[in-house]
């Protein structure tokens, strides 16, 4: 996928999913997988879910944007339910994510192997606006770094969400980061959560294998 | 496993269901945001529906060493904190026109519901109160069902606690859980359930639950100490045993089990043949088990009533109020606290 480059496109313009620059966004259609039983890291959860359908959303329309500051990703897919809130015990809130290598090679299935971390730009519908920036080191080892890097916004309209994850190129953290500039290629997945089908953890649809990411440079892209 | 247990006997036969410790636990522990309904510390009528309703039948846990599906329990069958209309009755002006309900949507389940219901038909009806907190499980199921590791067991002492900076609320342990202990905060969107008041008991002080219970009920201590209750009671005199134990996760709360007064016949005489209490009832509470503690409690009582000591009844009774305590009886008001 190309994340195509609008000169001086103000990040509000990034962040609202429903903005104008996004029509000049090629969009890509994603499949997705339930994640496999076998996969999901508790005895407890293999057992629960053992004849239930994980994975409720099967495809996703995904897109890029960056004006040479902000790099920003627009995920839209057609979703019955706005689960935004946890007022029961038993609701759960929709959820998406964008996952990138932070060191080449990283695997995709397992988030990240150790010494191997993969970055998670994560957005929940309870939480809207705030973002989180997750990093990953392998199954059951996620762990947000902050609530701050990482901005997004979702808008459920007929039946359908449309959410903006974005972050900085440039950033300063002792963490372990992934590294992006424009002109750049590197390899993303994406994660949707379906809440009303009881989705969160481990328990979603995703990409199944990297895709590529190809960064425009920040030169031409016309004005936004 | 951990290194050591803390571990807590409930005596069902001095439980007056004065909900005591339930308040002790609500005004130490539960009091912030996203708390209200909560009650880690609970004490239901039995037989009942409990706390959260139907909690017995609710799955979760281990069967042969493998999970459990459970059931999420919903808000509404733990009882929400309701609101009442103080405000109209105390101060409304409208005298004996009003009276003290619930505001909003009228409640059909909260902690307690049924209380004071029991089972049996007169003159031969029962109940007894069934006090309850998480039971710091050996083999918990909450602990076991989290994919992120949001939940320890202490070594030093086998507490289990969430980190509520590891949690995202996926709640799987609420299903896990087959005693229901964990409740959900809706603000903080994290899971939280007793603490075994950890705090306290790392400066040597007992649970709030149990320093409060006027009944001498709750038996605090660590598993293996041979001079404190637990050991004496669990280990030494067998007269203690957890709740459903083929829930398979191995409580560290153990229970003295009920021992009602006697049946009348039809022609109003006591009959002592059967038990009032039906022992199918007490067997799917406590497992078979619970029919051998019964009889070595009742063969103690004879020989008090023959003039005989009885170790196991002298525990039990609790003549000094810090015997009860296994080495936790420091006094809290000795210890200058901090919110950390
Ligand atoms: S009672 Fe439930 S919450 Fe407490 S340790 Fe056991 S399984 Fe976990
Ligand atoms: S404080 Fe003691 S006597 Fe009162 S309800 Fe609790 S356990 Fe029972």
């Amino acid at each position: 996928m190309r994340v195509n480059f609008v000169r001086g496109a103000p990040v509000e313009w990034l962040l609202d999913p429903e903005a104008e620059p996004w029509s000049r966004a090629q969009a890509e259609k994603v499949e997705l997988y339930g994640t496999p039983i076998g996969m999901q890291p508790t005895e407890i959860i293999r057992t629960a879910w053992a004849n239930r359908k994980i994975g409720a959303v099967g495809e996703v329309r995904v897109s890029a944007l960056h004006n040479g500051e902000v790099i920003a990703f627009r995920l839209d897919w057609p979703d019955a339910t706005e689960n935004r809130d946890l007022d029961d015990t038993s609701a759960f809130p929709d959820g998406a994510a964008i996952m990138l290598p932070v060191v080449a090679g990283a695997p995709l299935a397992t988030m990240g192997a150790e010494g191997k971390p993969v970055s998670i730009w994560y957005w929940r519908a309870d939480a809207d606006t705030q973002g989180r920036n997750v990093l990953s080191e392998g199954i059951g080892t996620s762990r947000t770094l902050d609530t701050k890097l990482v901005s997004s916004h979702g808008v459920w309209r007929n039946g359908r969400w449309n959410v903006v994850i974005a972050r900085p190129f440039k950033i300063q953290s002792s963490d372990p980061q992934v590294a992006l500039e424009p002109g750049q290629t590197t390899e993303f997945g994406v994660a949707v959560w379906e809440g009303s089908n009881s989705e969160r953890g481990g328990v979603k649809a995703f990409s199944g294998a990297w895709r590529p990411l190809e960064i425009a440079p920040s030169t031409g892209g016309g004005k936004a | 496993m951990s290194k050591r247990q803390v571990a807590m006997v409930f005596d069902l036969n001095k439980c007056l269901g004065c909900q005591t410790c339930t308040i002790a636990c609500k005004r130490l522990w539960t009091r912030e945001e996203g708390m209200d309904y909560m009650w880690w510390a609970t004490v239901n009528t039995m037989p009942g529906r409990g706390t959260p309703r139907d909690w017995e039948t609710s799955g979760g846990g281990f069967k042969d060493g493998a999970a459990q599906p459970g059931r999420m329990p919903s808000r509404k069958d733990f009882g929400e904190a309701w609101k009442f209309n103080h405000e109209e009755v105390f101060f409304g002006g409208k005298g004996q026109s009003t009276h003290l309900h619930v505001e909003g949507d009228q409640p059909d389940w909260g902690p307690n519901w049924d209380e004071d219901q029991g089972g049996g038909e007169y003159p031969n009806s029962y109940y007894f109160y069934l006090p309850r907190i998480c039971n710091h499980c050996t083999h918990p199921a909450c602990l076991e069902a989290c994919p992120r590791k949001a939940i320890v067991k202490r070594e030093e002492d086998g507490i289990v606690l969430i980190d509520e900076d590891r949690c995202r609320g996926y709640r799987f342990c609420m299903e896990a859980c087959p005693y229901k202990k964990i409740y959900f905060n809706h603000v903080k969107k994290v899971s939280q359930k007793c603490i075994f008041c950890f705090p306290r008991v790392e400066q040597g002080v007992a649970p709030a639950c149990a320093r409060m219970c006027p009944g001498r009920v709750r038996f605090v201590g660590y598993k293996d100490d041979q001079n404190g209750p637990i050991w004496k009671l669990v280990e030494k005199w067998k007269v203690a045993i957890p709740l459903h134990p083929e829930f398979g996760t191995e409580p560290n709360v153990f229970y003295v089990p009920p021992i009602a007064p006697p049946r009348y016949d039809e022609n109003g005489n006591i009959d002592e043949s059967k038990p009032r209490i039906p022992d199918e009832y007490l067997v799917s509470l406590f497992g078979p088990k619970v029919l051998d503690v019964l009889a070595i409690l009742k063969a103690e009582m004879a020989k008090t009533r023959a003039g005989e000591k009885s170790e196991v009844l002298d525990v039990l009774i609790a003549y000094q109020w810090k015997s009860m305590f296994g080495g936790f009886d420091r006094d809290p008001a000795t210890i200058e606290w901090t919110k950390g």
